[in-house]
């Protein structure tokens, strides 16, 4: 039974915040292709160095950190904060306030972000891994977040119904840790940075954090909403969705450490970094109880199809972070590509999936007209996928041979050069695949957002009122 | 899984967003037992997360060098006992104290120059008591002296302890340790412990006198 | 879960456990080493390293050289990074105590550069390396000047190509001064005592 008073209150959240909501999502895609770019060119720039080698600002330290900085910052966030605002206004029942400040913080987010790119190109970088734009970009980023986060704190609090869902209790934890985090790594490794390799340690635990306590919390909440939505089933065993929940926040916490075995710390600081990614195995366990209607594929529904690829690529990421932690293992593996595939895996398989997955279903009810062209959403899916796991197995491949290799010292690097290069440019077509499905996701968001203005490009049929 | 359609499923239709809150809040109120898979389950999980916890706990337990931060090498232990500190050969040590201050006027070959700076190679005074000695080192020399036949004193021996270069008492040790083992001298080491027995009874005083010395045993 | 203010202290808990324990415990841990005094060579190490290498670490952060190339060798035994000679004993905390910004480096696209100092001796090789790349690290001929040779080479000329001859930039010279004092010092004996072990005992190793 569908209730009139639900229906009004979620069309209003819709329409109302219709502005801001595309303003970040139109960033974020802005971002998506300008990364991709970017991730295009770096992946050249591993197999054949002489390219853009003579422009000082393409230098590849330069690409690869512009690159991480506009994936992260620019399409991950904008993302983050135009999904997990959805989410919580819709849950929150009641149309998003606070508005105006959104818009500002928007504003101001992406105009930081793209002067401290400009900044890292032309060299003033702190070097520090996801935190390179220089020391003076980020308070700017942290006030302007401060603006963007009120609708989604107003949303809480202000919240009609008692009861909570897990996309709430997922969303309220992104937006909360976001700055916390933020502020925290901005005072320890920028303001009054750590002496030695204290500051080793705080990056690893802020890097992961990024993913673990941000990223991946704002794509969980939209994959509980999406899951039930869409198959039309309560999700399973969700008496344990709190477990899962808490396992993540207390276990994933850690885990940033594990990266930096071997390294010159003392070694508690990684091992409690690889025993907590083990431990956290039961929050994928948990993931997977719930939201195992969401596994099974499409059915038919393309939007569906991105969240399951997008949670299976999840929790595959989970499984080999916790084997490939082992000694054993990182032995091999440390220092070199096949870390940064499983990270591709965990962003792109699993965060940017899902969250693509947000974008098609709440883009429409944001807009009022349905996508223009289900065909396009099927080429962004097709491509998608096929780019992910090429980059990903590309990427995982060449770090396996580069590792083996480095582990005998009578190979130099010019051979582990020639040898990791087949898979170097599987992972360049990859990259160039991805970017064209991303065009395609961009092209077609520009035209639902045309198509209000401009019926002729849209499709016939309208959003139907009673579907929610 | 029931055989039965489950009551609170829509397929082809779908949750309005209160219906959403609601219904889950139901099923997390009435988890009663369903076909008998319900029990199972949190025994199963409860398994899972305790041996998750307990392979842990151990690789923690063996692989953290029990969270001291002196162990970088997973493996290790931390040490209970005393660290053995590596000794400094009073040999090395004394020449690399010799040839940053005493060579100026002993010379690289401990000859001295003849008249001026007396020579230490044989030199009864060297192989001689070490007290007398120790009190060079610690308040310097003045007045006239004869080495080995020779008349020196002109130029008198500044103090390289407490008064003088400042040196701590194992440096003077050192020094005279290697000293009396070098340019063909063969006498027994002098310990620190000798060189701050002699500076405690002592205490300050001037350059010493051949003349005084020579009357310490 | 209803309750709205135990969600907030939860999720602020997490977080602050995590920090608590790693960042502070390590700056507890870490945050007061001091040098080791070497009796014998009268020195305290690390040493500070000489203002052009300072700014020549400056020009390596710049250029994000930490992307590629690593700056902490790992134990024996653990990896070939002792057997590739790149230093004789395993890195330290110690060892970064003087850093303005660490850089342990995100891979191994290229050589560990912690004792480079030591492989390397002269600035003209590392010239030679930055002008031309090889085929797995890239050409950074933007820290190099092409002038017209004179009849008279420049003091500083490095190459020539054609009638153009190669010279650094100040640039080129404070990098190539930085990585010709990367020479990590001999072993701390407080660290080694306490990081030697008898027979190795793998993972899973019963006794």
């Amino acid at each position: 039974m569908i209730s009139a008073t639900s229906n009004v209150a979620a069309s209003e959240t819709d329409t109302t915040a219709r502005g801001p909501l595309v303003l970040l999502l139109v960033s974020a895609l802005g971002w998506l292709l300008v990364s991709g770019v970017l991730a295009l060119i770096a992946t050249i720039q591993l197999h054949t160095p002489a390219f853009m080698a003579a422009c000082p600002w393409l230098t590849y330290g330069h690409t690869q950190a512009v690159q991480e900085t506009a994936a992260v910052y620019g399409w991950a966030a904008n993302a983050a904060f135009a999904v997990s605002l959805w989410i919580l206004g819709r849950l929150g029942g009641a149309p998003l306030r606070g508005l105006g400040l959104l818009t500002v913080g928007t504003v101001f987010w992406n105009l930081g972000v793209a002067i401290g790119i400009v900044c890292i190109m032309l060299g003033e970088t702190t070097a520090v891994p996801f935190l390179q734009m220089p020391g003076y970009i980020h308070p700017l980023l942290l006030v302007a977040y401060g603006a963007i986060a009120v609708p989604g704190v107003l949303a809480w609090t202000g919240r009609r119904q008692r009861a909570t869902f897990a996309s709430q209790w997922y969303a309220v934890a992104a937006i909360f840790l976001f700055p916390w985090l933020y502020s925290a790594a901005q005072v320890m490794l920028l303001a009054a940075p750590l002496r030695g390799v204290g500051q080793a340690v705080v990056a690893a635990w802020f890097a992961q954090n990024l993913m673990s306590l941000w990223l991946v919390p704002t794509s969980l909440a939209a994959a509980y909403y999406l899951v039930p939505k869409l198959s039309g089933r309560v999700i399973a065993n969700y008496d344990f969705a709190p477990h899962g929940f808490w396992a993540l926040l207390f276990f994933g916490a850690w885990t940033g450490t594990r990266h930096l075995i071997g390294g010159p710390l003392p070694a508690w600081i990684p091992t409690v970094g690889i025993v907590t990614t083990l431990v956290l195995l039961f929050h994928y366990v948990i993931v997977a109880l719930n939201l195992r209607a969401g596994l099974g594929g499409g059915r038919g529904n393309v939007v569906l199809g991105f969240v399951s690829f997008g949670l299976a690529a999840y929790l595959l990421g989970g499984l080999l972070d916790a084997v490939f932690s082992f000694r054993v293992f990182a032995e091999v593996v440390q220092f070199t590509f096949f870390p940064v595939a499983q990270y591709r895996l965990a962003f792109t398989g699993g965060y940017s999936f899902l969250v693509f997955g947000a974008i098609y279903y709440l883009a429409p009810r944001i807009t009022g007209i349905v996508w223009p062209s289900p065909g396009l959403i099927r080429a962004h899916f097709g491509l998608a996928v096929l780019g992910t796991v090429i980059t990903v197995v590309s990427l995982a491949t060449a770090g396996w041979v580069q590792g083996k290799a480095l582990g005998d010292p009578a190979t130099t690097f010019t051979a582990i050069a020639a040898a990791t290069r087949p898979w170097l440019l599987g992972a360049t077509a990859g990259e160039a695949i991805l970017l064209f499905g991303n065009i395609v996701l961009t092209v077609h968001f520009v035209r639902l957002q045309a198509a209000t203005v401009c019926p002729a490009w849209g499709s016939i049929s309208t959003l139907e009122a009673s579907a929610s | 899984m029931s055989s039965q359609p489950d009551p609170k499923s829509k397929p082809g239709s779908s949750f309005s967003d209160e219906e959403l809150l609601h219904v889950h809040e139901e099923s997390v109120a009435h988890t009663t037992d369903d076909g008998g898979s319900y029990k199972l389950l949190p025994l199963v999980l409860l398994f899972a997360f305790s041996g998750l916890i307990f392979f842990g706990g151990t690789y923690l337990n063996l692989f953290s060098g029990h969270f001291d931060p002196r162990i970088f090498d997973e493996r290790a232990l931390p040490h209970s006992g005393q660290i053995e500190m590596v000794k400094l050969d009073p040999v090395v040590y004394g020449k690399k104290l010799y040839e940053s201050l005493c060579i100026n006027c002993h010379q690289p070959t401990g000859l001295g120059v003849p008249g001026t700076f007396p020579p230490l190679a044989g030199s009864e005074w060297v192989n001689g008591p070490e007290d007398r000695i120790i009190r060079i080192l610690e308040h310097g020399l003045q007045g006239p002296l004869t080495v080995k036949g020779n008349n020196f004193g002109a130029v008198p021996m500044p103090a390289v302890g407490a008064g003088g270069a400042g040196w701590s008492d194992d440096k003077i040790a050192a020094v005279l340790t290697y000293v009396r083992q070098a340019f063909g001298n063969n006498s027994p080491p002098v310990t620190e412990e000798k060189v701050t027995e002699i500076r405690n009874q002592v205490g300050t005083h001037a350059p010493w006198l051949p003349a005084d010395l020579s009357k310490i045993p | 879960m209803k309750n709205g203010p135990l969600l907030f202290i939860g999720i602020f808990a997490a977080l602050g456990l995590s920090w608590a324990g790693l960042a502070l415990g390590s700056n507890a841990q870490l945050g007061g080493l001091a040098p080791y005094y070497d009796q014998l060579e009268n020195r305290a190490f690390p040493e500070r390293a000489p203002g052009i290498a300072s700014r020549g670490k400056l020009v390596y952060q710049d250029l994000g050289c930490a992307a590629c190339h690593t700056q902490a060798v790992r134990r024996a035994g653990f990896g070939s990074d002792q057997d590739r000679k790149w230093g004789d004993r395993q890195s330290y905390a110690r060892d970064y105590i003087h850093q303005e910004r660490v850089q342990l480096g995100l891979s191994r696209v290229g050589p560990d550069l912690t004792n480079v100092g030591a492989r390397i001796k002269s600035a003209a090789d590392i010239y030679k390396l930055l002008y031309q790349g090889t085929s797995a690290m890239p050409a950074f001929p933007f820290l190099f000047e092409e002038r017209l040779a004179m009849a008279e080479p420049s003091p500083k000329a490095v190459g020539r190509v054609g009638d153009r001859e190669i010279v650094p930039t100040p640039r080129a010279e404070v990098l190539a001064a930085y990585l010709l004092s990367l020479n990590s010092p001999s072993d701390y004996p407080v660290e080694k005592a306490d990081n030697t072990i008898a027979p190795a005992k793998k993972e899973g190793e019963h006794k």
